[in-house]
């Protein structure tokens, strides 16, 4: 796995097929640390054609646009950067164009995430543009909704580095628990496309991690962050139930000598500063800990309303396997083998997808993926790669083939 | 004088054994102006330091003789002893943590009670054996809490070792230091310390650890405190605490929730049924070892302390902070809900030394208690269960980590679940692991037979991680004054920082006194527990669950203030009586003044926090200035006083009966209970009295007093009592089987009010037993200088000396009559009973076993006085008939209690319900 660029910056080299292909419908997710972007674009020989093969869906009459969905992230302190990226690809252009109105005239594009309140008078000042606010869970459980009905292979399961995709059958989706891992944490129980509540939540999330591990091991990035932990040896920090019971495990209640009896419990000793104890260590011991705590109330939100698949997605995961391991481990151990955590290939553009999705209401009749060709991660594709680290296969948040159809 | 070579002097020094010395030749030169009464009652004190006392327990007894002590006992050398010691240590307990350890100890009383003559013939009567229920195993004594920091296991050793609790621990009953210590030795220990440092305490002490387990020992520690102390558990939501009582029948099944370093949920279905449920790893653990790398903090209550100055929104990511400062108000987050903990803390151009330690361990506590309520909560909807007890050493009381673990289960249960907590919370493993003992005799314990007292050395035994123990008298008041001239914090109120919007979910800073954390206040929260296992519930209340003794409710601020300025005011002219009491010496002195300091800063302390030990009463204060003087080794402030007015009000009491007896029975009945009232103005708890003692002559005021009484009183039932007594024309009641008549004070109020009522009802042919005072407490007369009292009155009385003689009061005279007077008609009794209290006031839910057993064929009840029948007991109903009376000798009481003034007089009477 080779070690991401630790600059987030804007790709300067134009994207292949973006360059050519024409590009439409941007939308945005503002949260907290990331801005997230979707946008679409139109596949060069596409143009604007009558349906012909989705005609069973009974959106004959409209045009059907064919292209690709395209995902691009950026840190949120760095929103100069996403707006250069914006202007530079003319996306707010063209994102409007086909809804009838000029490009003089007034944009609105669809963002949701708290920072489409916060950012809006930035946007307005240097794109000219409003952002039609959607709402954030909204916007969450239809980009969930959407990718776990219509792509394939998106949802899958993490054990002991093991990968599996899992297939889900479309007519017993719901009722499921989707839980966004973002800076803090939301979890809604999800009943059908539309219909969900927000049902419990915890303010330890990814925003817990990376601010606490910026305090304590100067990285300069989450992601740095997140590599360190891989190298890292928790034992050192924590308290483990083999350190209380010296070195035996109290199997009376089922806990080995090597499960964490308290994170950074070991910390307190006397005579060791902070500079003692090596980032690495500390960076595992604070992801075991944010993770198996996310793991264990998802579980048990889960176990109140009776759900047995758990969603997990957001920006904290990143498809970073170990810390898919413990939430996996968490939920496995709490509910004793009862119920599954599952991860999105997509995870960090729900609310993103979301957004881009609304669209619909205001004249996009429908958005149709087509029997997905899964475009295989390659340089040359895409602005998932763009900004994070290109660190594993499991990382990529590949661009999704689809058709529009408007009306 | 031999009663006074048994006085619990604790000094242990050759300094105060020579002033104890002196004060013996002061008493024996002291003029014997009261000579006769002055032989009996110094003989009749004496066993005040023996066991049949029972509160006595607060100061440590011990018994010099045969010692000639050099420097404090408690040094470690421990070939420094008391061969006459009366007061064994026992059973030891131990939980051994990963942070710190718990110490459980009981200290027992030889029972050493006199073979009184008088006092048998009493329990014959009475029909108390004697034997059976107090044989075995618990034969009273104290319950003491101590904690250390694991790191710093040689203070523990050294502690254990001090105290020679290793070998006590054992069933030897008078440990014999020169013993070898026995190899098989143990002691019972919980934690995962108990095998970490089983091979250290076999080396330095010699004993083995024998292994509880955790949960057992948390579950059962858990179950013995919610079943036997009274104010254990309590709600903490905004800064307010709220005791709770718990039904024992509704107790299980519950959620018990133990942070310690880590978190452990278990699911309480009975004694001894439980089932661990879940946990957490994120506990008091991540909270000192997060915050010690954040913070360089030196210690666990310096970072808790930290966190009462922060505030949390500089590192807390807050929902106004994603969404402008608005609400997300769709799924119910207010601005203020904290979106994601540290999540303000990636900015690029801040470091760790950029933010105030005192802001990162708020943000911190919050994170994790939030944390720990939330999953709590969830494992109790889990299962059903409405109640959720935290215990454990994270919380240490600290107010701010209660409301926010409160909040979180009120949050997230919409109300539905109730988070509680513990007063003993870190004592939970090791009482438990006390428990395990097969013969502890803790099983059958019951909320009134515990009495929680708090010493001044309760900070350092019960609350705070120790050092040195204190070892005597002499130590504790030198501790005092450097505790008091440091800690002029104890009164002073701590400034707060504004309430700011730090919430989840719209949760302010809370901004009570309770929030005020200091190591030396807060740790006068644990007090001792003494085990009275003789004290029972006064068999006559109607309803003894929702029996409350205080009628003023003293959570009302105001009133609160009212009470710390009238005792704060009262303390000086206390001081001087007890100086002057002991002898007025140079020790008594510095004495005198350690108890003022120690009793004021209890008083400051109940300000800052009224629920600081517990539900606060009257009752509770007055109590709690008797016991600080007796700590303080002040047996009796009054008793010259006491002396004084009880001759020269025996010198009057001939005139006053034959006065009485030249009545009709109808009108005598209404001077006897005029007279209650009219001597019932000697009071030297009041200050209006006290001003008035220097205007005249007892006879002199309880004649105006007297004269001054003009039915009808402000309340008046005395025409309802006249009827139960005598009856319409034509039908004569049945007079009662046997009267207790709770007596007040000393003098007047008890030779010229109550003991001529007493001689009406036996001469009615009802059983009279007086119910005194176990211990001294301001003037009231107690039990042990009743039977003096009733012996000089006698001389003049034969209704009164028969009366005595069958109720065994006259123990010399009863063995002359034996013989010369079979014939006369025997008398029905006049006996005396000690109600188990030394307070003013009497909380009947803990009164003594004579008086339960005297009051099951009792159909009458007078209770006389403020303390009893207003303060206490004053909405209290009864089984059997009950007379309620009382002159009001304070204004404020006069006006909130009966709409009246200074002086009324109360006479409330209610036929049994």
């Amino acid at each position: 796995m080779e070690i991401g660029n630790l600059e987030n910056h804007v790709q300067s080299e134009p994207m292949e097929e973006s360059s050519q292909a024409q590009i439409s419908h941007l939308a945005l997710d503002i949260g907290g640390s990331l801005i997230k972007l979707v946008y679409f674009s139109q596949n060069s020989d596409g143009g604007c054609s009558k349906s012909s093969v989705q005609v069973s869906n009974g959106n004959e009459g409209g045009p059907v646009l064919q292209g690709k969905l395209h995902f691009a992230k950026f840190e949120t302190a760095k929103i100069h950067d996403c707006i250069d990226f914006i202007q530079s690809k003319q996306l707010r252009v063209t994102g409007c164009q086909h809804n009838g109105a000029s490009a003089n005239e007034k944009c609105v594009i669809k963002a949701t995430g708290g920072g489409a309140y916060k950012f809006a008078d930035l946007f307005k000042e240097k794109l000219g543009i409003c952002l039609g606010k959607e709402d954030e869970m909204d916007s969450l459980v239809a980009g969930a909704n959407f990718l776990l009905k219509s792509v394939h292979n998106e949802a899958f399961t993490y054990m002991d580095g093991q990968k599996e995709f899992a297939q889900i059958d479309q007519e017993d989706l719901y009722p499921y628990l989707l839980v966004n891992i973002g800076s803090g944490v939301s979890m809604i129980k999800v009943d059908g496309p539309g219909k969900f509540e927000r049902v419990s939540g915890t303010n330890v999330g990814g925003g817990t991690f990376w601010g606490l591990g910026r305090l304590l091991t100067k990285c300069k990035s989450f992601d740095e962050l997140l590599e360190l932990s891989h190298r890292g040896n928790n034992r050192v920090v924590d308290m483990l139930v083999g350190d209380i019971y010296g070195g035996t495990d109290y199997k009376k209640i089922g806990l080995s000598s090597t499960a964490i009896a308290s994170s950074f419990g070991k910390a307190i000793s006397d005579n060791k500063e902070l500079e003692d104890y090596k980032p690495e260590d500390i960076s595992r011991s604070l992801l075991r800990m944010i993770s198996n705590n996310i793991g264990q109330i998802s579980y048990l939100n889960a176990l109140r309303f009776g759900l047995k698949r758990i969603f997990f997605a957001g920006f904290f995961l990143r498809g970073h396997a170990y810390t898919m391991d413990t939430i996996a481990v968490a939920v496995h151990f709490w509910s004793k083998g009862e119920a599954k955590a599952m991860f999105l290939r997509h995870e960090g553009f729900l609310g993103a997808l979301g957004a881009f999705m609304s669209y619909e209401k205001h004249g996009f009749d429908n958005l149709m993926v087509h029997q997905l060709v899964q475009q295989s991660p390659s340089a040359s594709h895409g602005g998932d790669k763009t900004h994070g680290p290109a660190d594993s296969e499991l990382n990529d948040n590949p661009s999704i083939n689809c058709s529009i159809y408007l009306s | 004088m031999a009663g006074l070579t048994q006085h619990p002097i604790l000094g242990t020094n050759d300094t105060i054994k020579e002033e104890e010395k002196k004060k013996q030749e002061v008493d024996q030169t002291k003029p014997l102006s009261l000579d006769k009464l002055e032989g009996q009652t110094e003989k009749d004190m004496a066993p005040v330091t023996g066991s049949s006392i029972h509160r006595s327990g607060s100061r440590p007894q011990l018994d010099l003789s045969k010692a000639a002590i050099q420097g404090t006992f408690e040094e470690r050398d421990p070939t420094i002893l008391l061969p006459n010691q009366s007061d064994h240590l026992s059973h030891l307990a131990l939980d051994i943590g990963g942070s710190l350890i718990k110490l459980v100890y009981f200290s027992r009383h030889e029972d050493q009670s006199i073979d009184d003559k008088r006092k048998k013939t009493l329990k014959e009567r009475l029909g108390i054996s004697n034997g059976g229920r107090r044989s075995y195993p618990v034969l009273g004594g104290r319950l003491h809490f101590v904690k250390f920091e694991t790191t710093k296991i040689n203070e523990c050793l050294d502690f254990i070792y001090s105290k020679q609790l290793h070998r006590g621990g054992m069933d030897v009953r008078i440990w014999n230091p020169d013993a070898p210590t026995n190899e098989n030795a143990v002691i019972k220990a919980t934690g995962g310390g108990a095998y970490k440092f089983a091979d250290l305490f076999k080396e330095r002490l010699g004993v083995g650890l024998d292994k509880e387990d955790e949960m057992n020992c948390l579950v059962a520690g858990a179950n013995f405190l919610l079943k036997a102390i009274r104010h254990e558990a309590f709600t903490h939501m905004e800064g307010q605490k709220e005791f709770v009582q718990i039904d024992q029948n509704e107790l299980y099944p519950y959620l018990l929730v133990n942070i310690g370093s880590g978190v452990s949920m278990i699911k309480v279905d009975g004694e001894g049924k439980f089932q661990r449920v879940s946990g957490t790893n994120v506990g008091g653990g991540t909270y000192w070892g997060l915050g010690r790398l954040l913070t360089k903090c030196k210690s666990f209550d310096e970072l808790l302390e930290l966190s009462q100055r922060g505030d949390n929104r500089t590192i807390d990511m807050l929902v106004g902070d994603i969404y402008g400062g608005m609400d997300y108000s769709k799924i119910g987050l207010s601005a203020s809900t904290i979106a994601s903990s540290f999540g303000k803390t990636i900015s690029e151009n801040k470091e760790l030394e950029d933010y105030r330690p005192e802001d990162i361990s708020l943000s911190l506590l919050r994170m994790i208690s939030y944390n720990i309520g939330q999953i709590s909560y969830l494992n109790a909807l889990r299962f059903g269960l409405k109640r959720i007890f935290f215990g454990g050493f994270f919380i240490r009381g600290h107010a701010y980590t209660m409301d926010t673990i409160s909040f979180a289960v009120q949050f997230w249960s919409k109300g539905e679940a109730q988070a509680m907590f513990l007063r003993h919370e870190g004592f939970l493993g090791a009482l438990g692991a006390f428990m395990s003992y097969e013969k502890h005799g803790l099983d059958d314990l019951m909320v009134h037979h515990l009495v929680e007292r708090f010493p001044m050395g309760a900070p350092y035994t019960g609350g705070k991680i120790h050092g040195p123990p204190l070892g005597d008298l002499n130590e504790k008041i030198s501790w005092m004054e450097k505790f008091v001239r440091k800690g002029t914090e104890i009164t002073a109120p701590v400034p707060m920082d504004p309430p700011g919007t730090t919430g989840l979910g719209g949760f302010e800073v809370p901004s009570s006194k309770g929030g005020t954390l200091r190591s030396d206040a807060s740790a006068l929260n644990i007090g001792v527990l003494h085990l009275v296992p003789t004290l029972e519930v006064f068999p006559l209340l109607v309803d003894p669950k929702s029996y409350e003794p205080n009628t003023i409710d003293l959570s009302d601020h105001s009133e609160l203030e009212y009470w710390f300025t009238v005792l704060s005011g009262h303390l000086p002219d206390l001081v001087d009586k007890a100086v002057a009491s002991e002898g007025g010496t140079e020790d008594a002195k510095r004495r005198g003044d350690a108890f003022a300091r120690a009793f004021s800063a209890h008083l400051a302390r109940l300000m800052e926090e009224p629920a600081a030990y517990g539900k606060l009463g009257l009752a509770n204060l007055l109590e709690l200035r008797e016991e600080c003087l007796r700590e303080f080794q002040f047996v009796d402030c009054y008793r010259s006083i006491k002396q004084r007015e009880n001759e020269a009000s025996l010198a009057v009491l001939p005139d006053l009966l034959m006065e009485l007896d030249s009545m009709s029975e109808e009108t005598r009945m209404l001077s006897l209970i005029e007279g209650v009232l009219a001597a019932n103005i000697f009071d030297w708890g009041s200050r209006a009295c006290v001003d008035l003692y220097h205007k005249g002559t007892i006879i002199e005021i309880y004649r105006m007093s007297r004269d001054k009484m003009h039915r009808p009183w402000r309340v008046d039932d005395f025409d309802v009592f006249q009827k139960r007594m005598f009856g319409s024309r034509d039908k004569k009641p049945r007079p009662h089987k046997r009267a207790l008549l709770f007596v007040d004070n000393s003098g007047a109020d008890v030779v010229l009010g109550m003991l001529p009522l007493a001689r009406e009802l036996l001469r009615r042919g009802t059983e009279v037993v007086l119910v005194a005072n176990s211990l001294p407490a301001l003037n009231d007369v107690t039990a042990m200088e009743l039977p003096e009292i009733v012996a000089e009155a006698a001389k003049h009385c034969d209704i009164l000396r028969r009366a005595a003689e069958a109720g065994g009061l006259l123990v010399d005279a009863m063995i002359s009559n034996l013989d010369g007077s079979k014939g006369n008609p025997s008398s029905v009794p006049l006996m005396v009973v000690e109600n188990g209290c030394g307070s003013p006031c009497i909380d009947l839910r803990q009164v003594s076993s004579e008086l339960a057993a005297a009051a099951k064929e009792a159909d009458l009840i007078i209770l006389e006085g403020m303390g009893r029948a207003l303060h206490t007991n004053f909405n209290a109903r009864f089984k059997c008939d009950a007379l309620k009376l009382a002159m009001v000798k304070n204004q404020r009481l006069a006006e909130k209690l009966i709409k009246g003034n200074i002086y009324d007089c109360v006479c409330r009477y209610e036929p049994a319900s």
